[in-house]
């Protein structure tokens, strides 16, 4: 541990300089400078396969269960993906029901809201990623900085209900707080002498609310991620920008905020995979069978799920998941690259 | 995920438990002369000894769906020990529950799960699986493992899950009429002197005397859709075609069944939804209806509710079930069968079994089932439990009481599974202390039947499914809320609906439909 | 020392509790609502909706859901088994390959990555997962399907990968110079050091057991194995299904379940033990050995 004076004199001392981190790093020797291993790869010097089995032996053995477990259960079954391409028979099974080439995807383009759905679809989880997990970052930011053992607790507990209550009880709740009837918000509005509001008939409020809950839902969930990646923050680096006088604000936004970066990066990434995937239990909960909310609230799963109700088909089913997985890997490809390009580390492979 | 696919195919479950209400209660197909063979047969003693091999023990494995009793493992264990004696056969009853039970069933099958027999049903996607493959052909089997099963269901009956030259499922004797029609608050009608209900103006009047006495109370609550959409096929006595039940390519009457037509475009539909729109300003329903997830009869105990859509037999359920909690509300029940005086019998594979593909041993498992419908002993135990336990046979043979003398029906209650399949007319009995009304609408019911053409039509959507998945979802989105007059302009709304519809493929769809009934006409010699 | 608390601080501080305390008012309100409804009388919800406090007290939900005794006992046992073995080994096998994944000198530690990941976007759905454990794994009505499918996620794996990245280099090489094998470096080092990484996917792995019904949908037959949440939802789907389809004549009132008061009542029962337990497991959430310490 520095003590304060020779801390002063370590050459470099980062007053007005502000980034704490990289000096911290640099005063233990530990800047990012790559290892042997490193070295000898991007100098060319890598060799086949079974020398560096060999020589990572423990690694392998290591990740080897992991390996087997997805081979085994997500692997294997993804020869499912061929359903999307053929007319299921029992006969036949699944190599050898006849094969329908695109006829099965046609569904999706039939009724022509494709590009609706796909917009729907697209936005809210925009929405939801950039929002909910920039307030799960504020949260988790207040929580680790303000004082109060017992207080910080309880609000970490109480913030992590929403996640137990299943999207058929905030359905529930939604319809009791927007029916024009006797809900919540249209009593008040009757209270203050305001005329009510038809929510369950108008389709531009949904977008707000839906998002509120999904927000209101993940949070407290989104919010230990973050707050563990804070902790893992030394104390040092702040320890430092304390004795240089930065306040609370200034460490926040030189220490913890930058450390933050890679892991919102990398759930945002992770989320891109799913871009056109729905939450459908909270679309299907709060909006239900209500047609005219749809232009605003309709996402691709919600609009799958009542294409299979009248004809259950394994084909059609497939088709479209597949549909939704090759979007999102497209996206995913193009955006780990460019964040390949600039900074390696936090890609997500 | 695969989590995403799953709760996809899970909530299918969910939706469709709503749907297999409308398709269990519309009206569909059976033998108007149902089978009506004599008590001796039914109670002879089946044991054909000569018959096929049963040497070897085998143990079956059985499919039901929805939940069992309580009392389920006593009651098999007595079954196993007299299939034991008499066949040389356990069975292990398994049941789906009934959460999900729509993706279990369609694992079982297609993981090619060793079963032995499934219940099966048209609201169990019955013709799809069979289409597909699923169930074995029962034809050569039947008279040899099964002869009594063989010589009393209708030809009529085997016909209707015959499909091309094969037999995949035994369906259930039983004619059940499941019509549509309302449960009403008989004593508010009494009390604001309205007119009885018998056509669609009193109805109206109904409503409407309702809700101008008592403003809070809204005449359908929660979800209307149900209640409408059946008031507007059996009004206008659009007969749906095949099990659809969104209406919208429809027979134009019981009498032009080959006058297929698509519903929105005609006259009628325009007019209806102008009616509708009025309704609803009326206030005769709940604006934020199609999102609610309440069911209409949920709020009339609650007293906020007039009016909810039930077939006869839970029409009796719903009714014995508020006068015994509510004793002051009094029901009275309005079939639209009295729109145009005529009944329909309810599709013979309405219940049935089936043998799955991957069954061992078909054939004990169909001289189990011949048992079960036949021999009185078997068929009470596994329908309506263990006498002296869970029921006593009443002064009157065809009565039981539930449960038997002595018991606490808290403790004992009702025996009562998923027991559809096997049901065979001479052998059920009825629950003394049922809903009087339900007798006399049977009867009504039988004296005006006709026989059901358009339930048994197979429609196999295969070269239409993408234009079938397209209208449905323009029903959904434009037609429902047109429908029940949530939309501000009728006539625009009109408008959009049916050139959503064109560019969704109705035509092709209609078309489609058409072709098949006509062709199923034709063969039948249906005028 | 003198404490000498900085204006900034004080605004901090302020800010922070403001935003918190609405925060979780926010959240913790539907739940009382919840709790609230879950005593309530089903007629009273329906007439009145939600309150703060039942206007009509009534344990019919309850006397629903426990109508069968033993059964929810059992049920929860089988659940805190499962929980049990399943986060344990879960967090083992996880936290060993992110622990992989992060070591820099790994050289297929971005294939393995994309492999892992690449899971999570195709998927061939449901009946081919369902066949490989009930045809050739031979689980059907076993409690490892319950276990095996919720052990290992991609998911948790790459967020561990990323809490592990945050351990210095410096510290692993400084080890491998002492002659600490792979393993020991992960067992004895990299190990004490992610403990709030640790805490959390373990915590995620441990919900998803917690709160999972669908694999008991599928798998499972025989009651005795049934875990909680399944038994919750087929309570609920029953008194559903009682409603609405045909019935026949029935005439004694095993038809009026309660639904929403029911489903609240689950929610209650399934969140109550986890309210409980959450504030032991924040102790975990600590800082883990400082930088420096280690070094020096």
């Amino acid at each position: 541990m520095l003590s304060l004076v020779a801390y002063l004199q370590l050459p470099g001392h980062p007053r007005f300089h502000y980034d704490y981190v990289a000096f911290i790093n640099r005063a233990y020797g530990m800047t990012r400078s790559p290892g042997r291993r490193e070295i000898e790869v991007k100098v060319g010097a890598k060799r086949g396969f079974w020398y560096e089995l060999n020589k990572s032996k423990v690694l392998f053995l290591m990740i080897l269960p992991v390996l087997l477990y997805f081979l085994i259960f997500n692997y294997i079954p993804m020869v499912g993906i061929y359903y999307a391409f053929t007319r299921f028979d029992f006969n036949g099974g699944l190599f050898g029901s006849p094969f329908v080439g695109w006829d099965n995807f046609k569904f999706l383009f039939q009724s022509g809201t494709l590009t609706q759905l796909i917009k729907n679809t697209v936005l809210y989880n925009i929405a939801f990623i950039l929002l909910g997990n920039v307030l799960q970052i504020v949260t988790a930011v207040f929580l680790s900085q303000i004082p109060g053992k017992v207080y910080k607790r309880v609000a970490q507990t109480v913030m992590f209900l929403p996640h137990f209550i299943s999207w058929v009880l905030v359905g529930a709740f939604s319809y009791q707080m927007f029916n024009s009837d006797n809900g919540v918000v249209n009593t008040l509005l009757k209270e203050l002498a305001h005329p009510t509001y038809d929510f369950y008939l108008q389709p531009e409020p949904w977008k707000y609310i839906i998002t509120g809950f999904y927000i209101w839902k993940t949070l407290g969930y989104g919010a230990v991620i973050y707050l563990a990646a804070i902790m893992s923050i030394s104390d040092e680096y702040y320890e430092a920008a304390r004795i240089d006088g930065a306040n609370v604000f200034q460490q926040i936004r030189h220490i913890t905020l930058p450390l933050l970066v890679p892991t919102f990066v990398l759930l945002i990434l992770f989320s891109l995979g799913g871009i056109l995937k729905g939450q459908f239990d909270l679309f299907y909960q709060i909006i239900g069978g209500n047609g005219m909310l749809y232009n605003a609230t309709d996402i691709l799963d919600t609009y799958v799920f009542r294409s299979l109700t009248v004809n259950f088909d394994i084909g059609m089913g497939t088709a479209a998941g597949l549909f939704q997985s090759f979007f999102g890997f497209l996206l995913v490809l193009v955006v780990n690259f460019i964040i390949k390009k600039t900074r390696e580390d936090y890609a997500l492979f | 995920m695969k989590r995403k696919t799953s709760k996809l195919l899970t909530l299918l479950a969910a939706s469709a438990l709503t749907a297999t209400a409308v398709t269990a209660c519309s009206s569909n197909s059976g033998s108007p002369e149902s089978a009506a063979p004599t008590a001796t047969q039914a109670t002879a003693e089946a044991q054909a000894t000569s018959g096929p091999d049963i040497s070897k023990k085998v143990e079956l494995v059985w499919y039901l769906v929805g939940e069992p009793h309580k009392d389920t493992q006593k009651v098999v264990e007595e079954w196993n020990t007299m299939l034991q004696k008499d066949l040389n056969t356990t069975v292990k009853l398994n049941f789906t529950t009934w959460n999900d039970w729509e993706t279990k069933y369609n694992l079982l099958l297609t993981s090619g799960e060793k079963i032995d027999m499934i219940f099966a049903s048209s609201w169990a996607g019955f013709y799809k699986y069979a289409k597909q493959g699923a169930f074995l052909d029962l034809k050569e089997m039947l008279p040899k493992d099964a002869p009594l099963t063989w010589q009393e269901v209708p030809k009529q009956d085997w016909s209707d899950v015959t499909l091309g030259d094969n037999i995949y499922a035994v369906p259930s004797t039983f004619a059940e009429y499941t019509p549509n029609g309302l449960v009403y608050r008989e004593d508010w009608r009494k009390k604001f002197n309205l007119p009885e209900i018998k056509d669609l103006d009193s109805l109206e009047a109904y409503m409407d005397g309702v809700k101008k006495n008592l403003p809070d109370v809204t005449p359908i609550s929660g979800k209307a859709i149900n209640e409408i959409n059946t008031l507007y096929l059996d009004y206008h006595d659009f007969k749906t075609i095949g099990g659809d039940t969104d209406g919208v390519i429809v027979a134009s009457s019981y009498d032009k069944p080959r006058d297929v037509v698509a519903a929105p475009f005609t006259p009628q539909f325009a007019e209806w939804v102008k009616k509708m729109k009025s309704w609803a300003d009326k206030g005769y329903w709940s604006k934020n209806t199609l999102s609610s997830k309440q069911e209409a009869g949920d709020f009339i105990p609650a007293g906020k509710g007039a009016i909810y859509w039930r077939n006869p037999s839970s029409a009796g359920g719903f009714i014995n079930n508020t006068k015994l909690k509510y004793p002051d509300i009094e029901l009275a029940y309005f079939p639209f069968t009295r729109f145009h005086n005529y009944a329909i019998p309810n599709l013979s594979i309405n219940n049935g079994m089936a043998i799955p593909k991957s069954s061992q041993n078909p054939d004990r498992s169909l001289m189990v089932l011949d048992k079960l419908r036949n021999d009185p002993k078997y068929f009470n135990l596994m329908t309506y439990g263990i006498e002296g336990l869970h029921y006593d046979i009443a002064s009157d043979p065809k009565h039981i009481v539930v449960p038997a003398k002595g018991q606490d029906p808290k403790v004992v209650t009702p025996y009562d599974i998923a027991s559809w399949g096997w049901r065979y007319e001479p052998n059920m009995k009825t629950t003394e202390g049922g809903w009087d009304g339900f007798d006399k609408l049977t009867a009504e019911f039988k004296a005006e039947t006709k026989p059901n053409i358009f339930a048994p039509i197979y429609l196999d959507y295969d070269p239409v499914k993408t234009e079938l998945a397209a209208v449905h979802q323009v029903y959904e989105q434009y037609g429902q809320p047109l429908m029940l007059g949530l939309v501000p302009d009728v006539d625009k709304a009109l408008q959009t609906y049916q050139d959503k519809l064109k560019q969704a493929g109705v035509d092709k769809l209609l078309d489609y439909i058409k072709q098949q009934a006509t062709a199923y006409y034709d063969e039948k010699g249906v005028q | 020392m003198k404490i000498k608390i900085e204006g900034a601080t004080i605004v901090f501080n302020a800010l922070g509790y403001t935003l918190i305390t609405l925060l979780a008012l926010f959240c913790l309100l539907p739940f009382w609502l919840i709790i609230a409804g879950s005593f309530t009388s089903e007629v009273t919800i329906l007439q009145e909706g939600f309150n703060l406090f039942p206007k009509v007290f009534s344990l019919e939900a309850y006397r629903v859901v426990f109508s069968t005794p033993g059964q929810i006992e059992r049920a929860y046992a089988v659940t805190i088994g499962i929980t049990a073995v399943g986060s344990f080994l879960g967090l083992f096998f996880v936290s060993m390959a992110g622990y992989v994944l992060a070591r820099k000198d790994f050289v297929y530690r971005n294939a393995m990555s994309f492999l892992i990941y690449f899971t999570t976007l195709f998927s061939g759905g449901l009946i081919p997962w369902y066949i490989m454990i009930t045809k050739y794994l031979h689980m059907k009505d076993s409690y490892l399907a319950l276990i095996l499918p919720l052990m290992i996620g991609a998911w948790n794996i790459i967020l561990m990968k990323n809490f592990m990245k945050s351990i210095p280099d410096s510290i692993i090489e400084s080890a491998q110079i002492d002659g600490a094998g792979d393993f020991l470096i992960y067992w004895k080092l990299v190990l004490p050091l992610s403990t709030p990484g640790l805490a959390t996917i373990g915590l995620f792995i441990a919900l998803a057991y917690w709160n999972d019904w669908f694999n008991a949908a599928v798998f499972i037959n025989t009651d005795t194995k049934f875990p909680l949440q399944f038994l919750l939802y087929k309570i609920l789907a029953s008194a559903e299904v009682l409603r609405s389809r045909i019935v026949g004549n029935l005439s004694l009132s095993n038809m009026e379940a309660p639904t929403e008061t029911l489903k609240m009542a689950v929610a209650v029962i399934v969140t109550g033990p986890i309210v409980f337990l959450y504030p032991f497991l924040q102790k975990y959430f600590v800082k883990g050995l400082t930088v420096g310490a280690v070094k020096g």
